[in-house]
């Protein structure tokens, strides 16, 4: 990202560049947009707020709630120090049931296991239920691409989500792809593929959606859907979702692609207990969603409906590099987005200001982890570390430490400003020796006395971080210690 | 009892009226307060911006002046500076056991002031009075890491005169986080204004905290907005006149 | 491409040991302690069942026998003025005998098997009809078990539809449905469907019937 442009840019725009705000390049930039952007903030606060009040009253009414989150810890953990063995036998059981399985080690594999299969197939509609996985790997942009003699028409089939790609966008949340839209612009997105202008209400909106996208269902000659969460013991894949187009996806076509991630698996079936219980409650607010549906291989002798070839792909893209290591927390994630809805950050800026395909706290950990430290500097700084993410992480991911710790890695590696760097090695010099702590107190207060006025600082050199935005309280005529030696 | 005085560095230098009165609501129970005199700061900001090993070099530097010392409890005026000596010396000298053993010993020892005043030394009531309308912002290593949420509230709750209100989304946290109110310096302040558009919706005039770095956030940006909400650390508060 | 073997001798791995954190703070849905309800038994599952439906904007009717659910069938097919109603080809269906006098209100009904056109007329279809393998009280879901005769696109395609069940079949909790399925072979597809499609995409405004049926009915016979 950075690398293409011109070193040592002056900015005359931004007078603060020279303290020790981030660049005002990714995610500051973005997020300073952001901030500005009422309309943006009504809208995420609308989703967020009703989501945590749903979340809230769901788990608190919820007998067991500490007792699952705390399974779903340790099942997790279980299941990553036998990974190998868990897909594995994954694997068996899809092969035993006569579904196709596929090892892909990035998203080139599995745009080409996809593309090699709708040229066999001579497939020209692909249906899909939203899926983060198939977004990190931008799968529908790079099967036009590289596949562009099938003129495939892919089909993103989750409401949200088909007007996010009508407008060319990406989704702003693991679960609201477009709650960053208010309906006059959806209005807009739509009214563009119609043959109408739509009334901007949501029924008529809906109802547009619907059929428009059920002749896509019927016609469409691969269904492509991520997984919620994959069962070693039995080969099942479980999806979630409200509106049913999943069950359509893996219903109508004769060709089912589920794309997982291979931390996606759980053992036995049993644990789906664990799972569904936490993610519908945690992610919407919800019990239960409206279709939870279990999909195992393709569908059986006698059955009328259902996919006739079912493939499975296991995806790494960057995740077995984690396991072993003190970041593999982050692969516990089960996609709910609530470390979205309550993080303060990602409620002023949403989730484009990320500038990745996961955004909030776990996109803030799991982008640099995933695609590396140089491609996601800013990320980990995004944070106040307040901790909400993992209070409210219904699998235990300790997401604020991880930020802490990938902030570290990128200080060993050298990633950090020298003027941090700098300054960070002169206040190791300052607190380790209680002469030079007060030698530099006296210097401050003797600096500030011409920029004092009225108790406080309204502008100061080097500051202005602070200072543009807040005032600055003085340092005091008197010290805690020197009025402790007085006597208090 | 004896309790050793960890004064944060901003505390120190910037209100020091809030150490004094830790010092003056300390003894008024009866404890004596003792304050060593080598500390400096607990390395927080070097470790939240990832200089973990400048950290560790504060870091060690506290537990010598602190293990040079005969006390029952450090009592801190600062849930996060607390929670940086209870809950992240242990996490950086994880993979240290010399320094980390001599982290856990300190981590056990070191106190919030209102878990000090309520849980260890079981005052809830100082008999003060104080007229005001105010909110309490619970700092979030407070609620979080050291799960002190009840405590400042109860307290508070006792004071005569003062209203405590509710106010909307409580939980938030104000924007501070450290460097990142200046590496993030847009973001951080409209999380502040949010705190502040609660904070008016409440219609309180004082905002209490244990946190002196989230005031100085908020207080910054409360007055930079033409605002003269009142901003009060809780041992200011406990340390006001008897009813 | 990635060899099977390779891709997983790639990822066999020492361990590292995170520890499992229980959160602190007083007021967080996961510290334990929290005032929460205590786990207990539902006393009328099937009456909480059509209660919990009912809450997600579905119609849920306890009858005494088959004869009062047919009934039901019949009047729901005259007020949505049907024309057609596909249903699964199951026993318990066939036993439901609602086929004759709904050819008789004049509405044609189609059953899931081997014709032509299968797919064409699960779209066509103005009501679904199919059975569930169970329902679960504290969700107010059916457990949905596909097959032979018992074809997914029969409760997804048409606007309406219902689901006939015998009311013993319904259980507490999902967690009790699911251990239905628990080390056993599982059917190609099971369904836990709870109510009628919706979606929150647009302004988090309720749109009901999103892409499967919006008008979802479940009787409980017996």
């Amino acid at each position: 990202m950075e690398t293409s442009k011109p070193a040592r840019r002056r900015d005359t725009e931004d007078h603060r560049r020279e303290g020790l705000e981030s660049k005002v390049e990714g995610f500051n930039e973005r997020g300073r947009k952001a901030v500005r952007d009422r309309k943006l903030h009504d809208s995420i606060s609308l989703f967020t707020n009703k989501t945590l009040t749903g979340r809230n009253a769901q788990l608190r009414a919820h007998p067991d709630a500490p007792e699952l989150r705390e399974r779903a810890y340790r099942t997790k953990q279980e299941t990553m120090a036998n990974l190998d063995y868990y897909l594995s036998q994954m694997a068996d059981a899809i092969e035993e049931r006569g579904g196709n399985v596929f090892f892909a080690d990035d998203g080139e594999d599995v745009v080409r296991y996809v593309g090699d299969l709708a040229r066999r197939r001579g497939a020209k509609i692909l249906t899909k239920s939203k899926s983060m996985a198939t977004e990190e790997i931008e799968l529908n942009r790079r099967l036009e691409e590289n596949y562009d003699d099938l003129e495939l028409e892919i089909v993103e089939t989750d409401l949200g989500e088909w007007i996010a790609q009508l407008a060319g966008e990406t989704p702003s949340h693991i679960v609201g792809p477009i709650l960053h839209m208010n309906k006059e612009r959806i209005t807009e997105i739509l009214s563009g593929v119609s043959d109408e202008d739509l009334p901007p209400d949501v029924e008529s909106l809906a109802a547009f959606a619907r059929k428009r996208l059920r002749e896509k269902f019927v016609n469409a000659d691969i269904g492509i859907t991520g997984a919620n969460f994959g069962v070693a013991e039995t080969g099942t894949i479980c999806t979630v979702t409200n509106e049913g187009n999943a069950r359509l996806v893996t219903s109508v076509p004769p060709v089912h692609v589920v794309v997982m991630g291979i931390e996606k698996v759980i053992p036995k079936f049993e644990d789906l207990s664990t799972f569904v219980q936490l993610l519908s409650r945690s992610g919407t607010g919800q019990k239960i969603t409206v279709y939870t549906n279990f999909i195992t291989g393709p569908r059986g002798e006698g059955e009328l409906d259902g996919a006739e070839e079912f493939h499975l792909i296991l995806m790494d893209n960057g995740r077995s590099k984690l396991l072993g290591t003190e970041y593999e927390e982050a692969l516990y994630c089960i996609r709910c987005g609530s470390c979205l809805n309550v993080c303060p950050v990602y409620r002023q800026t949403g989730g484009h200001a990320y500038g990745s395909t996961y955004s909030g706290p776990i996109g803030a950990v799991i982008t640099p982890l995933l695609k590396g430290d140089r491609e996601a500097k800013d990320l980990p700084y995004a944070s106040s570390l307040c901790g909400a993410c993992t209070e409210t992480c219904p699998v235990g991911i300790p997401l604020h430490d991880l930020l802490l710790k990938l902030r570290n890695r990128q200080v060993e590696e050298g990633l950090a400003g020298r003027a941090e760097s700098l300054m960070f090695k002169g206040f190791e010099r300052t607190m380790k020796s209680p002469a030079a702590y007060k030698a530099g107190a006296k210097v401050g207060r003797l600096a500030q006395k011409p920029l004092v006025k009225d108790g406080s600082i309204r502008g100061a050199p080097g500051m202005r971080g602070w200072t543009d935005f807040r005032e600055l309280a003085p340092l005091a005529e008197k010290s805690f210690r020197e009025l402790w030696k007085e006597g208090i | 009892m004896r309790a050793a005085l960890f004064i944060p560095c901003y505390v120190d230098q910037i209100n020091p009226e809030v150490g004094v009165s830790v010092v003056r609501v300390l003894r008024r129970l009866g404890v004596e307060v003792i304050y060593p005199q080598g500390q400096t700061c607990c390395g927080q900001p070097a470790f939240n911006s990832g200089f973990f090993d400048e950290a560790r070099e504060i870091g060690r530097r506290f537990l010598d002046v602190f293990e040079g010392e005969r006390f029952d409890y450090i009592v801190c005026p600062s849930g996060s500076c607390t929670t940086m000596v209870s809950h992240y010396y242990p996490f950086i000298f994880e993979d240290l056991p010399e320094e980390r053993e001599r982290s856990e010993v300190l981590a056990g020892r070191v106190r919030e002031f209102s878990d000090f005043v309520v849980n260890v030394m079981g005052v809830r009531d100082f008999g003060v009075h104080r007229e005001g309308k105010a909110v309490f912002h619970c700092g979030c290593h407070q609620r979080r890491e050291l799960g002190v949420l009840e405590e400042p509230r109860e307290l508070l709750s006792n004071v005569e005169g003062l209203d405590l209100l509710d106010w909307e989304n409580e939980e938030l946290c104000c924007g501070f986080g450290g460097m990142f109110s200046v590496k993030m310096p847009d973001v951080s302040t409209a999380m502040a204004d949010e705190k502040i558009a609660a904070l008016e919706k409440s219609g309180a005039d004082t905002v209490i905290s244990c946190d002196s770095s989230c005031l100085m956030h908020l207080g910054g940006r409360l007055r930079r907005t033409g605002h003269d909400t009142r901003v009060l650390h809780l041992a200011q508060i406990l340390d006001s006149d008897g009813r | 491409m990635a060899d099977r073997t390779e891709f997983l001798e790639s990822i066999r791995h020492r361990t590292r040991r995170g520890r499992y954190k229980p959160t602190k703070s007083p007021d967080s849905v996961w510290t334990p302690g929290i005032d929460r309800p205590e786990r207990e038994e539902i006393e009328d599952p099937q009456a909480r069942f059509i209660e919990e439906l009912e809450a997600l904007g579905g119609h849920g009717k306890r009858t005494e026998n088959l004869e009062e659910a047919r009934e039901y069938v019949l009047d729901l097919a005259r007020e949505r003025e049907a024309e057609l109603l596909v249903r699964w080809d199951v026993e318990y269906l066939d036993e439901l005998g609602a086929d004759e006098p709904l050819r008789d209100a004049g509405v044609e009904v189609a059953l899931w098997h081997d014709v032509p056109d299968l797919r064409q007329i699960a779209g066509r279809a103005d009501i679904g009809l199919s059975t569930a393998t169970w329902a679960i009280a504290e969700t107010g879901s059916l457990v949905l078990e596909h097959g032979p005769g018992r074809g997914r696109s029969v409760t997804l395609l048409p606007p309406t539809y219902v689901a006939i069940l015998p009311a013993d079949r319904v259980l507490q909790t999902v967690p009790e449905a699911i251990r239905q399925y628990a080390g056993g072979t599982l059917p190609a597809n099971v369904c836990f469907h709870t109510g009628p499609s919706r979606s929150g995409d647009i302004e988090m405004s309720l749109v009901v019937g999103m892409h499967g049926p919006g008008d979802v009915h479940v009787v409980l016979v017996g």
